[in-house]
């Protein structure tokens, strides 16, 4: 949202630059790019994968909010097993009767949730919950400007 | 956070612990220190469980601002989360261990500004705490709520549940205004946000009248009974009916003309001067009545006996010290008063006198030690015994020469002289050596303070006021011309009022009607048998109460907040309090409605 929240910002930014994988495109796969940009904690076997695969793939990897950043609200989860976890989860009043922990080779399990700095190397962090559209063009621009964006103490935010 | 470099050492030190020394060349800021104080934050940040997003102290936090100074956008070490508890059993205060940083800025608060040293350390390194006595919960704990804790948290690891989510600082008004729980009259720094009270700070927190206390702090954010938005007046069936001020003028005039020659006024006192006064001639000038009383003109006229028996020379309560010779006192006894109970203040000073400056503490009560820690000795005379316990002391100091020569006139010491030791002993049922020992550690003191309250005065005893105020004279502890006495006063202008004449006391016999300016009083249960058996009877309160639904016509009046004026503390400093909150609308002021009635009964209120 905070992204969207660039408003008009977004047509020229989408006159300099080229998307080749995102969830709005919902290619799987990177191609080899200038720059990689993370968002959200690493909390799963998948997660890893998919950032190292990126870190593979680009030159520059910028990671994006809170829980790209330091682990955010999901690492909270850290506090307690993933049994507890998931029973907390699955086996609640709140759920169906006789509910059970799904398990399947194609769910990837859980793991402790960290950072993105704690798998692969990370060049340039955005913190923010969410980070605000401001920053987001900052670091953006600084990137196009072929800098490493680092966030003046007036642009960040940790809420 | 304090690292500073110093030329010759090879390694940055903490500020904190390095002893300074002549010719010392300190570097406070080089990027070598930005680096190594970046990196304490980042350690800082893995220690306990930091999740600012949904912190009440987001943006107020002074962890987070230097997180943003020293651009710390990630963290290059894993995060330990430990499992870490949070203690919301306390009224009024949270402290959740996962925000803690460790400073000890609350420790010191609650030991040097509360005098209290509920909170500390336990455990050891990466394991450390702050926890209240033993580990116990602070609700359980010996904390007396005074919040000097929460005002000096750096994060939001101790926090008030008044205040939570209510406003950060900067989205809030600060009005400095003087705190209307009691008699001493601390500053309070009110923070509002769309005219509602969010929180309440002390501007100077260690100020001796600084640290606030639950009252000031706390007791003023506390849910409040519901208002009284408009004029009520009796209807048909006896029930309380909302109408207009104008009728409930019109039935005030009706009924003052049936009660004719006996009404009289009564008011509190946590309102200021400028309605006193106000007040004090509607009651003498419109009303005709010379029978005017404020809500505790008794303990008034007992304490003004009292000082006039022992000196009759007009000075009245000047005679007493301020508050601050608590702090300066190397003896303090408390007799008839609970301090905690009706002025924290008083009992912060006291308690940080005999921890600070050991000084002994001598607490005389019939019923219960109030200051259960920090007692040296606790006589407990038999209810009502108190005078003769106090006559007691005076002799055992004139019989030990622990007097002052000259300032025990002969006259005087025949007076005591009556009082056997033996007698006391009976009447007092406290064994002579604790006598004794109580009356070496006070005739001994260089500055010795009596403080004396509410208990002591609920005897109407006027001649144990006077025997205090001998204590102090003989054995010369005063400081210039006034003696370490000191009277507590239960609110925030009862010595304004007082002095104003207000408290000349109403006649009961032929009371027939009565004008009550209860303003935002909350406990005024006990009013209720003084106000039995009253034909008419007006209350102009802020809220609804028992009293409120014995009236016959009740009327708004704002609340604490909504006022302006002066206060004179209960050491007669005299202090202007600042309008907080905008009265709601169409809620008329004190002074409209008295000068409606007044007009109404073609008089005009100067």
């Amino acid at each position: 949202m905070s992204f969207l929240d660039m408003d008009e910002i977004l047509i020229d930014l989408a006159n300099v630059i080229e998307l080749t994988a995102s969830p709005i495109t919902d290619i799987k796969e990177f191609s080899p790019v200038d720059v990689g940009i993370i968002e959200g904690s690493v909390s799963n076997e998948h997660d890893e994968e998919v950032a190292k695969n990126l870190r593979a793939n680009c030159k520059i990897l910028m990671v994006l909010g809170d829980c790209a950043c330091f682990g955010g609200i999901n690492s909270m989860r850290n506090l307690f097993t993933i049994e507890e976890i998931l029973q907390r989860y699955y086996s609640t009043e709140s759920t169906t009767k006789d509910s059970k922990i799904p398990s399947s080779e194609d769910i990837p399990p859980l793991t402790e949730v960290k950072p993105v700095n704690q798998v692969v190397k990370v060049d340039c962090y955005v913190p923010g919950c969410p980070p605000s559209a401001k920053a987001i063009h900052y670091a953006l621009t600084e990137l196009l400007a072929g800098r490493i964006p680092v966030l003046p103490s007036e642009m960040m935010r940790f809420d | 956070m304090c690292v500073v470099e110093i030329e010759k050492e090879r390694r940055p030190v903490p500020a904190c612990t390095y002893p300074a020394r002549d010719g010392l060349v300190v570097e406070t800021n080089t990027e070598r220190l930005e680096r190594y104080r970046r990196q304490i934050l980042e350690l800082i940040f893995t220690e306990h469980n930091h999740f600012c997003m949904f912190c009440e102290a987001s943006g107020d936090c002074e962890l987070q601002k230097l997180a943003y100074r020293y651009q710390m956008d990630n963290v290059r070490y894993p995060y330990t989360f430990p499992s870490l508890s949070v203690d919301s059993l306390s009224d009024y205060l949270v402290i959740d261990h996962n925000r803690c940083i460790l400073c000890g800025r609350c420790i010191r608060a609650c030991s040097e500004v509360a005098g209290s040293h509920t909170l500390d350390f336990s455990q050891r390194g990466w394991k450390t705490l702050v926890t209240a006595d033993l580990e116990q919960p602070l609700g359980e704990s010996s904390c007396f709520l005074c919040g000097a804790c929460v005002q000096a948290c750096p994060t939001g690891a101790i926090f008030s549940k008044l205040s939570l989510y209510k406003g950060k600082t900067d989205e809030c008004q600060q009005v400095k205004t003087v705190c209307p729980a009691c008699g001493v009259g601390c500053e309070l720094n009110v923070l509002v946000k769309d005219n509602n009270l969010v929180r309440i700070e002390a501007p100077g927190l260690t100020e001796p009248r600084g640290p606030l206390c639950r009252m000031g702090r706390f007791g003023l954010l506390e849910p409040t009974p519901p208002r009284v938005t408009s004029p009520l007046v009796r209807g048909k069936q006896g029930e309380l009916e909302e109408c207009s001020l104008h009728k409930a003028v019109e039935v005030i005039v009706d009924g003052l003309a049936g009660v004719k020659d006996g009404l009289a006024g009564m008011i509190s006192t946590r309102v200021p001067s400028e309605t006193l006064s106000l007040f004090n001639r509607f009651i003498g000038e419109v009303i005709g009545s010379d029978s005017i009383d404020t809500l505790d003109g008794e303990s008034y006229r007992i304490i003004t006996e009292g000082i006039r028996q022992f000196q009759d020379n007009g000075r009245g309560l000047d005679i007493e010290c301020p508050i601050e010779g608590i702090l300066e006192a190397d003896c303090i006894i408390v007799v008839g008063a609970d301090p905690e109970k009706t002025n924290p203040i008083i009992s912060t000073l006291v308690r940080r006198a005999v921890s600070q400056r050991k000084a002994k503490l001598i607490v005389v009560n019939s019923s219960r030690d109030v200051f259960p820690l920090w007692t040296d000795l606790w006589l407990k005379p038999r209810a009502g015994s108190e005078g003769d316990l106090l006559s007691g002391l005076a002799r055992i100091l004139i019989d030990k020469g622990l007097v002052v020569s000259g300032k025990a006139s002969a006259r005087l010491i025949k007076s005591f002289s009556r009082y056997g030791i033996g007698e006391v002993v009976r009447t007092t049922g406290i064994e002579k050596e604790r006598l004794e020992l109580a009356a070496e550690m006070y005739g001994q003191a260089e500055r010795g303070v009596i403080i004396y309250g509410e208990e002591l005065l609920r005897t109407n005893d006027a001649s144990s006021i006077t025997t205090i105020l001998n204590l102090a004279n003989m054995t010369g502890n005063q400081v210039g011309d006034r003696l370490r006495v000191i009277s507590l006063k239960p609110r925030a202008n009862s010595r304004g009022a007082w002095e104003m004449g207000l408290a000349k006391g109403i006649k009961r016999g032929k009371l027939k009607g009565l004008y009550l300016l209860l303003a935002d009083e909350r406990d005024s249960e006990e009013l209720l048998n003084r106000l039995k058996g009253i034909d008419f009877l007006v209350v102009q309160a802020s809220y609804q109460s028992p009293v409120t639904s014995m009236a016959d016509v009740v009327l708004p009046s704002p609340i604490w907040a909504e006022r302006e004026g002066k206060y004179m503390t209960m050491d007669g400093r005299v202090l202007e309090s600042k309008r907080v909150l905008q009265p709601k609308d169409g809620l008329p002021q004190d002074q409209e409605v008295l000068t409606e009635i007044s007009r109404r009964l073609g008089r005009k209120l100067s």
